[in-house]
């Protein structure tokens, strides 16, 4: 709604607590702790049990006014102790919100007097991470705390260090679990099993098999050997490259490791290119399997092509799993009008404009970033997209559009089969692809059906024949 | 009344907020404290408090001074629906970043306010504070006293700094919020018998299958609050001669201000379940002391009773006998609930409250059978553990309890803010009714816990998953669900059923 400067209204962006909740969730046997009041803990559980449909348990150190007071140290330290009594888990990501940052709570200090205190052994490993509310958003609390884990199991020196031959493989943005697996798929494949290490990885941690059973931790998650592993590796890939990838920075100036920077294979070219890289890197031939795979994407892409051509679609979430989808839209022929990152990136408008340039140049493209759902409603009136393509928060914009909304990201609270989106790979892209394609066809239906008339033996059975004939 | 000793295992600062009602033993719940650090509480904060009880003012603008992540998690999630503007469903925040937190929000909160007000031209805004506002000190009265002179309209503080207690005081601050608007407009009366209904929040409509019973008994209902509220009925609730308080954890403080005030008496009812509505209507026919109200509250208790009984006749023989769970913010739901259940012949096996009163357990005791586990400020583990001990073969609360329900193999139903379907009314306990019927009959649950067994092994097939005595205490890391609902699966009638 117009001009505003100084509030934000519908906001597409959560805050840095919850992006490192996404990241220690998808490390084996681990725990998070927020230290802040008791609402952020409940509030990240429910945001995230909404979208991945598991259980999700957050720790909190439920600071209190005496605590906001007189400082939270013992909170926190009581919170560590009920945790391991309750949970024991061998890792506990300790996430600061605005609350604790405020009062200038000095987290590293206070978890080195509890481990002295309780004699808490090194195989306990505890990660402090700086994760102000107030300060950027969720996608550099997700980057922020990848780091800090990557350091904290890395930093021991006395551990052996052998070269392993492995390749590190590190994550910027949060990805669904099926894109997990499909990803560990496709590096399994071309590398081997056991010759990548992802991290973070959800895969079964936010999408765990029914057994009947209730593991207190959920099973899965990049090991912890693994992870200390990481050091030792021939040479690492990140995904993402709207943002600085700091783990892969890190790995590179501490360890000699050296690395690239990918964007997320979303799409056929962006696959190709993750995928060229891999067997440079390692050496390894392209399986024939996705040789296949790649060819029945092109066969997709033909298929539809007709289909698609030139539909006006409106593009939002985090930034690269929208420079990704970005990608995809244009080896199709449509015309991404809009693309909006959810937070400031500073690879975004650059990688985006260039993907616009290889494919379409002529093409008319609004960039925006770090904006609200009010202007990106804006943005959409002044743009009249055909279709939607981001989370759930824009089924307001869809529905007073009256436009599709193709579902995919985070958060997705009012569809089910959130961890299951799989837009990775070839075989991603496929499924995107049909997934557009049958909305547009389907939009077409509807708009057909007035001028059609039903063939006689169509016409509706009368209520009392459908209910005899059920009984 | 319970006995704390010992019911599960969980911290043991935790054992007296768990108990096992049992007969000739009294103790009292511990309950109604800050929750303890690192025990994985359910609750949320005073905010959060505060803004569940507010947010379904539908015209108001809901501001959210701090950091942007309480107004991202709280966008439309109340599940309350409007009969006229939209405005509450939209989240408003002025998103305070490093520099506000330096040097303080003040100006932005005040200028933020300006341009709503010229933007959506609301006739009131509340203004939320968040855990460091608290710390920073801004000064959200002086702000908004400002503001509210400068712009003509109300703009009232709601103080709910997140860590300055428990979600309760977040209620007080809510009610705090709506004593500033009423009173402030007469009302138009149109008929001698005037009420107020309190703590509903028409969540997925409940107020509109509530409302029109009292209309035909001749009653004007003034205001509901907060549900389907706006902020000119609110204005005018002084004009009632009662309130009826549903939900008592957020709203009794505001009935009991009201009757210092106005001398407005209130009586706590619920409209859930056929028991507790019929005694609603008959109170409130019984408070006005009126033939003709009690004859017709009869007439619509008979009828309606009577329009919904054979269906739930019908369900109550689909699910009679089978246990049930309670987990609840409020305990004035959780008590409505055991009456509910017992009408569709189940049993309550576990009850508990986030926010629960001394006197609101010492209640529940007296309603529930020996045996029962009662529980405040409950924790996943806690539940999990519950749910397998106590046998429960239905849970009722929120989403958080939802999946951890599913993965011990445990049916469902969603008495928070995400259900769609109405609870209340006569109606509303057929849909829940329906509900219960959907999750415990469904064949889903025959398939939790199976295992696909490969032809090398002794049986061929699919079977349920059976675990020797050493695998069951090697792991000690998961709770082992009972899957007592679960029918037995052989080979033969998966296969048919595959077919």
């Amino acid at each position: 709604m117009s001009e505003r400067n100084y509030t934000t209204v519908n906001p597409c962006i959560m805050c840095q607590p919850i992006g490192s909740v996404m990241a220690f969730k998808g490390i084996e046997d681990s725990m998070v702790l927020l230290h802040g009041s008791q609402g952020c803990s409940t509030y990240m559980r429910l945001h995230l049990a909404h979208h991945f449909r598991e259980p999700v348990d957050i720790g909190s150190s439920s600071l209190s006014e005496k605590g906001a007071v007189y400082g939270g140290s013992e909170n926190l330290k009581k919170a560590l102790k009920n945790i391991i009594s309750r949970y024991n888990p061998k890792v506990i990501g300790v996430s600061t919100t605005c609350l604790a940052e405020t009062i200038g709570d000095d987290i590293v200090r206070i978890i080195s007097e509890f481990r002295e205190e309780e004699n808490i052994g090194d195989d306990r490993i505890i990660i402090p991470v700086s994760t102000p509310s107030y300060e950027d958003s969720h996608n550099s609390g997700y980057i922020k705390a990848v780091e800090a884990i990557a350091k904290t199991f890395t930093m021991n020196d006395s551990k052996k260090e052998i070269f392993n031959n492995k390749l590190n493989v590190v994550l910027s943005e949060n990805i669904s679990p099926e894109d997990t697996r499909e990803l560990k798929h496709i590096f399994g494949s071309i590398v081997g099993n056991n010759s990548f290490i992802l991290l973070p990885d959800i895969s079964e941690t936010f999408d765990a098999p029914m057994t009947g059973d209730l593991h207190k931790i959920p099973l899965g998650g990049t090991t912890h050997s693994d992870i200390a592993d990481m050091k030792n590796s021939a040479a690492t890939i990140g995904f993402g490259i709207t943002n600085d990838n700091k783990a892969v920075n890190y790995l590179e100036q501490r360890f000699d490791i050296p690395s690239q920077n990918l964007p997320l294979p979303i799409g056929l070219e962006y696959t190709d290119r993750v995928l060229t890289a891999l067997s440079n890197v390692s050496g390894a031939e392209i399986p024939d399997e996705f040789q296949k795979e790649r060819g029945r994407l092109i066969d997709a892409m033909v298929d539809a092509h007709k289909y698609v051509y030139g539909t006006k679609v409106a593009i939002y979430g985090d930034p690269d799993n929208v420079l990704g989808m970005l990608s995809l839209v244009l080896e199709n022929g449509m015309h991404p009008i809009l693309v909006v990152a959810s937070s400031k990136s500073p690879g975004f408008a650059e990688n985006a404009m260039e993907r616009v340039n290889q494919v379409k140049p002529d093409c008319d493209v609004t960039i925006l970033e770090d904006v609200d759902f009010d202007t990106f409603n804006d943005a959409v009136k002044k743009a009249k997209p055909q279709m939607l393509i981001g989370n759930s928060n824009g089924k307001y914009i869809a529905k007073e559009m009256n436009i599709p909304l193709i579902r995919f990201g985070f958060p997705i609270h009012d569809r089910v089969g959130a961890q299951r989106i799989l837009t990775l790979g070839y075989k991603g892209a496929m499924r995107m692809l049909d997934s557009i394609t049958n909305t547009i066809l389907e939009a077409q239906d509807a708009e057909m059906a007035a001028k059609w008339s039903e063939p006689e033996s169509y016409v509706p059975l009368s209520e009392s024949t459908f209910h005899s004939a059920e009984a | 009344m319970p006995d704390t000793t010992s019911v599960i295992n969980t911290l043991d600062e935790r054992q007296p907020y768990i108990a096992l009602k049992q007969a000739k033993k009294s103790s009292e719940l511990a309950c109604d404290n800050t929750s303890i650090a690192g025990s994985m509480s359910q609750r949320a904060c005073v905010y959060s408090g505060a803004r569940v009880a507010l947010n379904p003012v539908t015209d108001a603008i809901h501001l959210v001074h701090g950091p942007i992540g309480c107004a991202s998690y709280t966008w439309d999630i109340r599940g309350s629906l409007s009969s006229d503007k939209e405005t509450f469903r939209t989240s408003f925040s002025t998103d305070m970043k490093g520099l506000d937190v330096v040097f303080g929000g003040e100006k932005k909160l005040s200028k933020s306010i300006d341009e709503l007000v010229e933007l959506y031209h609301p006739p009131v805004i509340f203004v939320y504070s968040t855990c460091i506002v608290g710390i920073i000190g801004d000064d959200l009265q002086a702000v908004c006293k400002d503001a509210s002179e400068r712009t003509g309209i109300p703009v009232i503080p709601v103080q709910s700094e997140g860590f300055k207690g428990t979600k309760s005081d977040g209620y007080k601050a809510a009610c705090h919020a709506l004593m500033q608007i009423i009173g402030t407009k007469e009302p138009e009366i149109t008929s001698e018998y005037r009420i107020n209904i309190l703590g509903d929040y028409n969540v997925a409509g409940d107020v509109w299958l509530v409302k029109p019973l009292f209309e035909k008994m001749g009653i004007q209902v003034i205001t509901s609050m907060t549900g389907d509220a706006t902020a000119d009925t609110i204005s005018k609730a002084h004009g009632a001669q009662l309130n009826l308080v549903q939900c008592s954890g957020s709203m009794t403080y505001l009935a009991k201000w009201m009757k210092k005030e106005y001398d407005i008496p209130f009586i706590k009812v619920s409209y859930f379940g056929i028991e507790d509505i019929a005694t609603a209507l008959r109170e409130t026919a019984n408070f006005f002391c009126s033939e003709e109200m009690k004859r017709i509250a009869e007439e619509i208790i008979e009828h309606e009773t009577n329009r919904i009984m054979p269906e739930i006749e019908a369900i109550r023989r689909r699910v009679q006998g089978k246990t049930a769970a309670i987990y609840m913010g409020g305990a004035a739901k959780a008590l409505t609930l055991i009456k509910g259940f017992r009408e569709l012949g189940m049993e309550v096996v576990i009850i508990g409250t986030q926010t629960g009163k001394q006197e609101d357990y010492r209640q529940i005791s007296y309603q529930v059978k020996d045996g029962t586990v009662i529980v405040d400020d409950a924790n996943p583990l806690e539940l999990a553990d519950l749910l397998v001990k106590q046998k429960a073969d239905l849970m009722v609360a929120g989403v958080k309890e939802r999946f951890l329900a599913y993965k011990l193999g445990v049916a469902f139903c969603d008495f928070n803010h995400d259900r769609v379907i109405e609870f209340e009314g006569y109606e509303g306990f057929l849909n829940f009714a329906r509900e219960l019927d959907i999750s415990i009959n469904s064949p889903v649950w025959r398939y939790v816990g199976s295992k696909l067994v490969s032809s090398r092994s002794e049986s061929t097939g699919i079977k349920e998953n059976s675990k020797s005595a050493e695998q069951n205490t090697a792991e000690s890391n998961k709770i082992i669900g009972e899957r007592s609902n679960m029918h037995e699966i052989s080979t033969i009638t998966l296969q048919e059923s595959m077919t």
